[in-house]
């Protein structure tokens, strides 16, 4: 049974670091008790989620099932726990009001996007990847980032960004996001279980900056003082 | 298939230049926060220093005037009681001569109303202008306001300095310590109820320091800080000290009373002597 799973690393070993990378960003988060911020606690629930779900496609894919199902589940509670980060970042009541209405309204924009994607949604063997659901996610995700470096600029109370641990989560999302936008809804045409389209090294970028997104996080969480949080 | 092949490339490229646009947006971010740090601190530091200039030019300018008023107090009324005086006693010994002693009494009482008056000037003047401090230093203008406070109050005053050879320091430096020095001793008496003031004069190669203890009531510094309480005595001190980068510590002492500690580093002096002063030159003061 291990044979399956170290077969498909060797397959696949760049999604397969990006699965497990995962771990990185919780073990720091835990070392450095960066859970005390409600943000980091918040990105620790997101990097648990994120490792539980990424773990279950890693299996169905070693065992030759259809995963499609997990990664669009995925999307609207990954949006969720990401947004809820900058719900505690921003200063701005506005963009906190804005950031709900927006949790609410991608949550049914969502559902109703699995819906539409998949004619028979009980047949999960044919299942495929939502057709903007991703991209939209990708778009408010950046646009979240775009407010909060507007707010930091605005307010200079960050005297070194390199220093500052949110900076860092934001620009490996931003990364992350950047990457996979363009790609995410052509996966609705080329990921499908009779007809796959591979798209080659264009597939592999975003897991690559999956890999670069939880390096970027571990850096932000290590300069991470629980002593100096309060200040 | 070539439609799958151009999809791809496609892809790539609007991949790569979206990751340029995030990778070229964090970096502007970073430097702009960087840049606008480095002017707000030159904005900040451009506007401490004017406010110093102004506070240090409206300093100059009481010096100049507390000059000015000696000055005309000396030259002006000064003459010209003297002058009466001399009238005056001109006047006693005609009126002496006609042995009305009523008149005479009169006289006398002028006279005596006069010299009063000229005493009244001279301290006046004095207290305007610290002669003996541009004349002698700091140590003997501390000595002479202490023996003039305990002319007049019944107050122990004592002074300390940790060297008996003071050397002479520049014409601000010791202007701002000796201002200082009236003002604390001034408020211990007006509002502490002190019957002792200890002042104490310490020198050291980096620092000046002085200290002025009083046995009175005593107050909470943090408590006029945070309430703004603090008068135009206070922010006097302050405003003193923050033209020669100097510091003041408030503290409550344990047997009670209060105690007030300002340092001013040491600036160098130049070798060469400075003029004396005439006491009242009618000149503008750059201090």
């Amino acid at each position: 049974m291990l044979e399956i799973y170290i077969s498909y690393c060797l397959k696949n070993p760049i999604s397969s670091i990006a699965v497990f990378i995962t771990l990185l960003p919780i073990t720091l988060i835990l070392i450095k008790k960066a859970y005390i911020d409600p943000s980091f606690k918040l990105l620790l629930f997101y990097l648990i989620v994120k490792l539980i779900i990424d773990i279950l496609m890693f299996q169905s894919a070693a065992r030759h099932r259809n995963n499609i199902i997990l990664f669009n589940l995925g999307i609207p509670i990954n949006y969720a726990m990401l947004s809820g980060m900058f719900y505690f970042k921003f200063s701005s009541r506005v963009f906190k009001r804005g950031l709900i209405a927006s949790m609410i309204g991608f949550l049914i924009f969502t559902l109703w996007d699995i819906l539409n994607s998949n004619a028979e949604i009980s047949d999960l063997h044919n299942h495929r990847a939502v057709l903007f659901a991703k991209t939209v996610e990708g778009v408010l995700i950046i646009t979240l980032i775009l407010l909060f470096f507007y707010e930091i600029i605005k307010s200079l109370k960050i005297p070194n960004l390199l220093t500052f641990p949110f900076f860092w989560v934001c620009s490996g999302l931003l990364l992350y996001y950047s990457s996979f936008i363009f790609i995410a809804p052509v996966l609705h045409y080329t990921a499908t279980w009779n007809n796959l389209v591979d798209l080659g090294i264009t597939e592999t970028i975003p897991t690559i900056f999956e890999i670069v997104c939880a390096m970027f996080i571990s850096v932000g969480i290590y300069h991470f003082s629980a002593r100096d949080y309060a200040k | 298939m070539q439609n799958s092949e151009e999809l791809k490339w496609a892809l790539l490229v609007a991949s790569l230049a979206m990751l340029t646009m995030a990778f070229c947006l964090i970096s502007f971010v970073m430097y702009y926060q960087k840049r606008r740090f480095e002017e707000e601190k030159r904005i900040s530091d451009i506007e401490k220093t004017y406010n110093r200039l102004l506070l240090d030019t409206a300093l100059n300018s009481e010096e100049t005037e507390r000059r000015r008023i000696a000055q005309d107090l000396h030259d002006d009324i000064g003459t010209m009681l003297s002058l009466t005086k001399l009238s005056l006693n001109q006047l006693g010994k005609i009126v002496g001569s006609t042995g009305n002693e009523k008149e005479d009494q009169i006289m006398k009482k002028s006279q005596s109303l006069v010299e009063e008056t000229i005493i009244h000037v001279r301290r006046i003047t004095r207290d305007l202008v610290p002669t003996t401090l541009e004349r002698f230093g700091l140590i003997e203008a501390i000595e002479e306001f202490i023996h003039k406070l305990e002319e007049d109050n019944n107050l122990a005053i004592t002074f300390q300095a940790n060297t008996e050879d003071f050397p002479r320091q520049g014409q601000k430096l010791e202007l701002t310590l000796y201002r200082i020095m009236q003002e604390l001793v001034n408020n211990a008496i007006k509002h502490a109820s002190c019957s002792q003031i200890d002042i104490r004069l310490e020198i050291n190669d980096d620092v000046i320091g002085l200290k002025v203890i009083d046995n009175g009531v005593g107050f909470d510094p943090e408590k006029i800080k945070e309430n703004n309480l603090a008068g135009l005595g206070l922010l006097g001190i302050e405003s003193r000290l923050a033209i020669v980068d100097g510091t003041v510590q408030y503290e409550k002492p344990k047997m009670g009373g209060s105690c007030a500690y300002a340092q001013i580093p040491m600036v160098p002096v130049s070798d060469s002597k400075p003029e004396p002063l005439h006491p009242f030159r009618r000149e503008r003061v750059n201090i």
